[in-house]
């Protein structure tokens, strides 16, 4: 891709981050991060604890000093925060709506305080979920309280939604409701979400985007369909295990269409000798996590 | 201003239910005690008084049912006020605040207002009105009933309201005074907690003694002295001249002085606001804002 290409992309991204860096004292917790997100894209953000998606996500949003270039929809996130918060939508941590208040209470509060959000979607959404108006958040349980945050930010008509971990405390059909109404009424092809998740196989069919974080640093930012294209897993017997082995891949665990088979992933095409060794299969987004942010210390290719 | 107007309606929200009791637990109390406690009085003032001891003791209803709950809810409004930087933080909701679209000053100011302004303002008004029920009490024990219904209600309205006037302007004024004092207190909060307003009282009373005895520098408790004399003078008394009343004749004359002294009284006090001292303190105080801005710009403490 050329420079003008480039810059035509970075024009129209949500989110353009440049040599992106933040610092806790000499911890840096996000290292010369560099990405962008175009509209229309629903983005994992992927990492182990620690890793620097949290800390990610508030530079976005203006509520952690960062250096280097940051524009999210075309704003500086910190000189522009409110400016920024009222076209984006921001769940730091579900749990953490003021337990003094009542739903009904907090819709009146984000009409008010949110000029793009609907009172009336709000309530429409909350009606799918067992949260009632009139309850207290106080009382109400970590999932009920999570499906009322979820529900009143999907009321608010934005074109970035940043949510992290949106999906702690929710049973598995709440889960599956969240997801179907993320991308069924709100991805439209014009907004984009980036969200982070430990449960990556959940989510991985909703993706369009990847980026994975490892000790602040970013190890992988690409589209699922480059990374069919880009990663190569192969499924074999465990008697060829040496000759896998011998071509590096970047990981090997046991698993794959026989009760013996073994999977190595690679990244690029590895040699025709080894491709005529095993099955081509589908890599997992979650074996590209493990290959990617796994330490050495726990290699899990001893066997 | 919807934004601004929405954050005073969260402070309603959250805090209604406390300011109710605030009012109506000692009312009730007030009310009980005084229907069924002892109430003793000194025969000879009574006799001083004469014809004019219902009205007496209804101004003094008036007046401690007013004082009560205005002292009561100011009390509060300091002590929630000094954990401002760090409400939300025991439920988290800290993060919901910031992630929504308000400015950090106006998310500051609003809670400020509301709780050094408009809650004792609010406390005046309630104390007024309770202190109307108080005041039926009070006389109908000590007079008879039918002695209430003919209080000159003119003359004692006029001279409360007159006060309610006077004083909803100081409480305003007097804040603006003790206003670097209340934001370094509440600075203090957000870097150190709840050491924040112990840290305060000490360092500024040690701070003036150890200025004072050992290093001969007088000015450090003048300023804070200074302080506190401006905030007193510009809630109550602002002039030099006031008025006594020397005998039981002389008190059905008060009402309407009373009326005079507190409306004359507003003028002077805004004029104390016309000083070099005042804008020091204005400058003091919109430094201390700023780097409370500048806490909950960076996160308001929130780990990362």
């Amino acid at each position: 891709m050329n420079a003008p290409q480039e810059q035509a992309i970075s024009a129209s991204a949500l989110v353009h981050a440049k040599g992106l860096t933040v610092r806790y004292g000499a911890k840096r917790a996000v290292d010369d991060v560099s990405f962008t997100i175009p509209k229309g894209r629903v983005v994992g953000l992927l990492g182990h604890n620690g890793a620097g998606k949290t800390t990610l996500m508030k530079a976005l949003v203006g509520l952690a000093n960062a250096e280097g270039e940051l524009r999210v929809l075309g704003k500086h996130p910190k000189r522009d925060r409110v400016a920024l918060l009222q076209s984006a939508c921001y769940i730091p941590d579900v749990a953490i709506l003021p337990r003094w208040a009542r739903v009904d209470d907090l819709i009146t509060l984000m009409s008010g305080l949110h000029p793009s959000f609907s009172a009336e979607r709000a309530k429409g959404l909350l009606k799918r979920t067992s949260v009632g108006l009139r309850d207290r958040v106080k009382v109400l349980s970590k999932g009920m309280v999570v499906q009322a945050h979820l529900a009143l930010v999907a009321a608010i008509d934005a074109r970035l939604m940043i949510l992290d971990e949106p999906t702690l405390g929710l049973d598995v059909l709440s889960r599956k409701s969240f997801y179907e109404m993320l991308i069924d009424e709100w991805c439209d092809g014009e907004r984009s979400v980036l969200i982070s998740t430990h449960q990556v196989e959940e989510i991985e069919t909703l993706l369009s985007d990847v980026l994975m974080l490892n000790e602040g640093k970013l190890v992988l930012s690409i589209s699922l369909e480059d990374m069919d294209r880009r990663f190569v897993a192969l499924s074999h017997d465990a008697s060829v295990a040496d000759e896998m082995a011998a071509a590096h891949p970047l990981l090997r665990y046991r698993g794959g269409a026989g009760r013996d088979s073994r999977t190595s992933v690679f990244d690029g095409t590895p040699p025709d000798n080894v491709l005529s060794l095993g099955q081509r299969v589908r890599p997992s987004l979650v074996d590209l996590f493990v290959a990617l942010t796994r330490k050495p210390e726990l290699d899990r290719q001893h066997f | 201003m919807k934004t601004f107007n929405t954050l005073l309606l969260r402070e309603w929200m959250q805090h209604r239910f406390g300011w109710a009791m605030l009012v109506l637990i000692p009312l009730t109390l007030a009310v009980l005690l005084l229907s069924v406690g002892q109430i003793q009085l000194d025969s000879q003032t009574v006799e001083e008084v004469g014809a004019f001891f219902p009205t007496m003791l209804a101004a003094i209803s008036l007046a401690g049912t007013t004082g009560l709950l205005f002292v009561l809810g100011t009390v509060v409004s300091l002590f929630l006020i000094s954990g401002l930087a760090r409400r939300d933080h025991a439920d988290r909701s800290v993060e919901f605040w910031l992630s929504l679209p308000t400015s950090h000053a106006q998310s500051l100011a609003a809670p400020l207002l509301t709780h050094l302004v408009l809650v004792p303002v609010a406390a005046l008004a309630l104390g007024i009105a309770g202190g109307v029920a108080v005041s039926f009490v009070v006389v109908s024990r000590l007079v008879d009933v039918g002695a209430w219904f003919t209080l000159p209600w003119g003359q004692l309205l006029g001279a409360t309201l007159a006060t309610f006037a006077r004083l909803a302007v100081g409480v305003p004024l007097a804040i603006l005074w003790l206003l670097p004092l209340i934001l370094a207190a509440v600075l203090l909060g957000a870097w150190l907690k709840r050491w924040g307003v112990p840290v305060l009282l000490l360092g500024l009373s040690l701070g003036a003694t150890v200025a004072q005895q050992v290093f001969g520098l007088a000015w450090p408790a003048r300023q804070l002295a200074y302080l506190a004399l401006q905030a007193g003078r510009s809630l109550i008394h602002t002039q030099q001249q006031g008025f006594v009343v020397e005998n039981g004749n002389e008190m059905a004359e008060a009402l309407p002085k009373v009326v005079s002294f507190m409306l004359g009284d507003i003028a002077p006090a805004i004029g104390l606001l016309l000083s070099p001292g005042f804008l020091a303190v204005l400058a003091l105080s919109a430094g201390l804002f700023w780097l409370l801005i500048d806490w909950r710009r960076r996160g308001a403490g929130v780990a990362g």
